[in-house]
């Protein structure tokens, strides 16, 4: 089955057509929630990165920054994933073609692999490698963002 | 001249109109607008968090505060500076939107509460900010600033749905 194909057959099942025949301030509800993950997803990030970096809320441990961000992090995504679908399917088919989509996809796989696998191994230990610790910090810091940002481009194509 | 005179001059110019013709530079400026999100709404969703001590309640305000106050700053410029751009690109056409001043009001009024917290309460934090329980006045600026932005956000993502021609 191409992508094509999975996407038609998910533009035309019956929540697809019951979100896409909704009044279209729907959309910009889902997009608003999309958002606020969007905030709290980078904003857990940024802090966290800053903070690796030596800059920032230096006077707390990273261990301790990871944990009182951690439920933001889940609940960004959470959000995001939720709204993304709300987002997504009414329009499906129109995405397939759109390179812009598919590298935002492929760089939030790389990201959500490098969070959960180098950022965590990282930011466990009160003083990580500092080459180790910036490295991710910049390598995170540029792939959320990068999300983001090609997020924003998707509807520009 | 009125609002929506200057706002047709601002549409017009030459800095407007090719800002809104452009292939590449609309979209890089508003996709900036969004990341400064990050920088300047994020970062005070935090602090304001931490008001309400809902976010990291065993850290004085101040260590908070004092640390993240340039980079919040550093993201309310970038963020204003890009949505000033946008505002000139498009001017005339949001200027008649009624989320828009609403928006701008909303932006004045959390300006207004962030500048009287800075004033009255940040710079004698020493006094109250490593109690468990904040003074309510405080626990109300961070209130304020929550809600403010999320109008701010609210109607910023409204302004396309709630016109024509956008």
């Amino acid at each position: 089955m191409t992508s094509l194909e999975l996407f038609h057959t998910l533009q035309s099942s019956s929540i697809s057509s019951y979100i896409g025949h909704q009044d279209h301030l729907v959309g910009a509800v889902a997009q608003l929630f999309h958002i606020t993950g969007l905030i709290l997803v980078l904003t857990s990030i940024l802090v966290v990165s800053l903070r690796l970096l030596g800059l920032g809320l230096v006077r707390q441990t990273v261990p301790q920054l990871v944990k009182a961000t951690a439920r933001f992090v889940w609940v960004g995504l959470a959000l995001l994933t939720l709204s993304g679908i709300v987002i997504f399917l009414p329009a499906a088919e129109h995405y397939d073609p759109n390179p812009i989509f598919w590298f935002k996809f492929k760089l939030l796989a790389v990201a959500l692999v490098l969070h959960v696998t180098l950022y965590r191994k990282v930011t466990q230990t009160e003083a990580a490698a500092p080459v180790l610790a910036k490295s991710t910090a910049v390598v995170a810091l540029a792939a959320w963002f990068g999300i983001a940002f090609a997020g924003r481009f998707i509807g520009f194509y | 001249m009125s609002f929506v005179e200057i706002a047709q001059v601002l549409y017009d110019s030459q800095a407007g109109t090719a800002l809104r013709e452009s292939v590449y530079a609309f979209p890089i400026v508003e996709g900036v607008h969004l990341i400064g999100l990050a920088f300047s709404v994020g970062l005070i969703l935090l602090i304001d968090l931490r008001l309400i001590g809902v976010f990291l309640r065993n850290v004085p305000v101040a260590d908070l505060l004092q640390p993240l106050r340039p980079w919040l700053l550093g993201g309310f410029a970038l963020t204003i500076l890009t949505g000033i751009s946008l505002f000139v690109a498009e001017a005339a056409k949001v200027i008649i939107i009624p989320v828009f001043p609403l928006k701008i009001v909303a932006i004045a009024l959390a300006g207004i509460n962030a500048l009287w917290f800075e004033v009255k309460w940040a710079r004698r934090s020493a006094e109250w900010d490593a109690k468990p329980v904040l003074p309510g006045a405080v626990k109300f600026a961070g209130i304020a600033s929550l809600a403010l932005w999320g109008v701010v956000v609210i109607s910023g993502r409204l302004i396309p749905y709630l016109g024509a021609g956008l």
